[in-house]
């Protein structure tokens, strides 16, 4: 079953002449344990997506499904549970609390879960350590290079092992070393830690490692491909041969 | 070329049959999903060089079979080998596939041009995905070469979808303009055209 489920999701923002389209009906599927990147020029609406299946805005039509549950429906608590407890989210400024640690900057999603601190910081050391971070977990952030501080982000997005992380532009500013390292950790975290990710990124080598890309223009798909050969379902509505005669 | 010249640089280290002299090459290259290159090329390549003097052969067995020659290079050849070492070496950027399908969805009424872009892009994004997981599969301890490789191909790969965001984003313009009409030679045949 898709773990994500879009429907007709479309996204205005502006009334009468200055109205401004984000998205345009878009629909799509993503199965758990897929690594979905979604790509396409500025504007084309692909930050907008992410934000709008991470429940954190508003759609202006359809409908966005996560588990089986429409999110739109639910109470604002029941989708801030949700959020809390099924998603995880690394952007491109990082976004760690600067006068916390990074073991304390991981572990919490789980304080505010209600967990103990003790426990909340040995399972967000855990974490610290398989993203290669175990000898740095008193570091603040001013004191860790952006490599390093993404995995700190990566490990909170982590730590409350939720069904999904939701990542936009996690190597934008990062230089090319530490974003494939970053990637390969991503893949990881599918391959290994069994996560389905969703990623915005305009960088063809980060996209490289997922096993699906979404093209949107426009505010619509324009392409879904799968990486290991082949089109996802709903290429259906594009035109697939070229018509010669 | 560099073909021959790689042999050439091969034999510097010492004479050696054909078939050692194909299997270096293609270990040196990178591995037969590399670089292929089947016996007959390297022969023919070994006689014509063998013609010109760059090469010398050992007297053949009676039955004559190039197989059980042994290769050796001349100094002619080590001049050759030399000068070629200290030129710069570039691919040919101009002979490019894509490019003819583009150019044609110009001139044909039903090919889309921008759908032949996406098509592209798609299958762009499957090969980088290919090698990037083959890369990640190689050991940077002792296979460091075959990555530096790998990296190369990536690097292509990306500047590849640039372009394609480049010819993307000026389409229209390029819709508008005048198709390249051929140059007729006098006779009534079109000459070689040369882009630049």
């Amino acid at each position: 079953m898709a773990i994500i489920e879009v429907k007709d999701l479309g996204k205005t923002y502006g009334e009468g002449n200055a109205i401004v389209t984000a998205l345009n009906s878009v629909n799509l599927a993503i199965e758990k344990g897929q690594f979905v990147a979604v790509m396409g020029p500025s504007g084309c609406g692909k930050s907008t997506l992410l934000h709008l299946i991470g429940g954190l805005d508003r759609p202006t039509t359809g409908s966005v499904s996560i588990d089986g549950k429409d999110i739109f429906k639910m109470k604002d608590e029941e989708l801030t549970e949700l959020r809390r407890r099924k998603m995880g989210f690394v952007f491109q400024f990082f976004n760690l609390i600067p006068v916390l640690s990074a073991v304390e900057n991981a572990a919490l999603p789980l304080i505010l879960d209600g967990i103990k601190p003790e426990a909340a910081q040995a399972r967000a050391a855990e974490w610290l350590e398989r993203n290669q971070m175990g000898d740095r977990l008193t570091h603040r952030p001013d004191q860790l290079s952006g490599g390093q501080q993404q995995r700190v982000a990566i490990a909170r997005a982590i730590v409350s092992e939720p069904l999904m992380l939701l990542a936009d532009e996690p190597t934008g500013n990062l230089d090319s070393r530490s974003s494939d390292e970053i990637a390969s950790l991503l893949r990881q975290a599918v391959t290994d830690w069994g996560r389905t990710i969703l990623i915005v990124t305009h960088d063809p080598r980060i996209a490289a490692y997922a096993d699906r890309i979404v093209f949107l223009k426009d505010g619509k798909v324009v392409d879904d491909t799968l990486l290991d050969g082949g089109k996802a379902e709903n290429t259906r509505m594009l035109k697939e041969k070229v018509d010669l005669l | 070329m560099s073909v021959r010249y790689t042999l050439l640089g091969l034999l510097t280290q010492q004479p050696r049959y054909g078939y050692e002299l194909r299997a270096a090459f293609i270990a040196l290259a990178g591995g037969a999903d590399a670089w292929e290159v089947k016996p007959a090329q390297i022969y023919t390549t070994l006689n014509r060089m063998t013609e010109s003097g760059l090469v010398d052969k050992s007297s053949p067995e009676e039955d004559g079979r190039d197989e059980k020659v042994v290769f050796s290079i001349t100094d002619s050849g080590r001049i050759e080998l030399a000068h070629w070492l200290s030129q710069g070496s570039l691919d040919d950027p101009q002979q490019d596939e894509f490019f003819l399908k583009l150019m044609l969805s110009l001139e044909l009424p039903n090919v889309d041009g921008s759908h032949l872009i996406q098509t592209q892009r798609s299958a762009l994004f499957q090969e980088l995905h290919r090698v990037t997981t083959l890369r990640t599969h190689l050991d940077p301890r002792t296979e460091l070469a075959r990555i530096l490789l790998m990296d190369k191909a990536i690097m292509h790969l990306e500047a590849d979808l640039r372009w394609l965001d480049m010819i993307e984003s000026r389409l229209d313009e390029v819709q508008k303009q005048p198709l390249p009409r051929p140059e007729m030679h006098p006779r009534g045949r079109p000459q070689k055209h040369k882009l630049f």
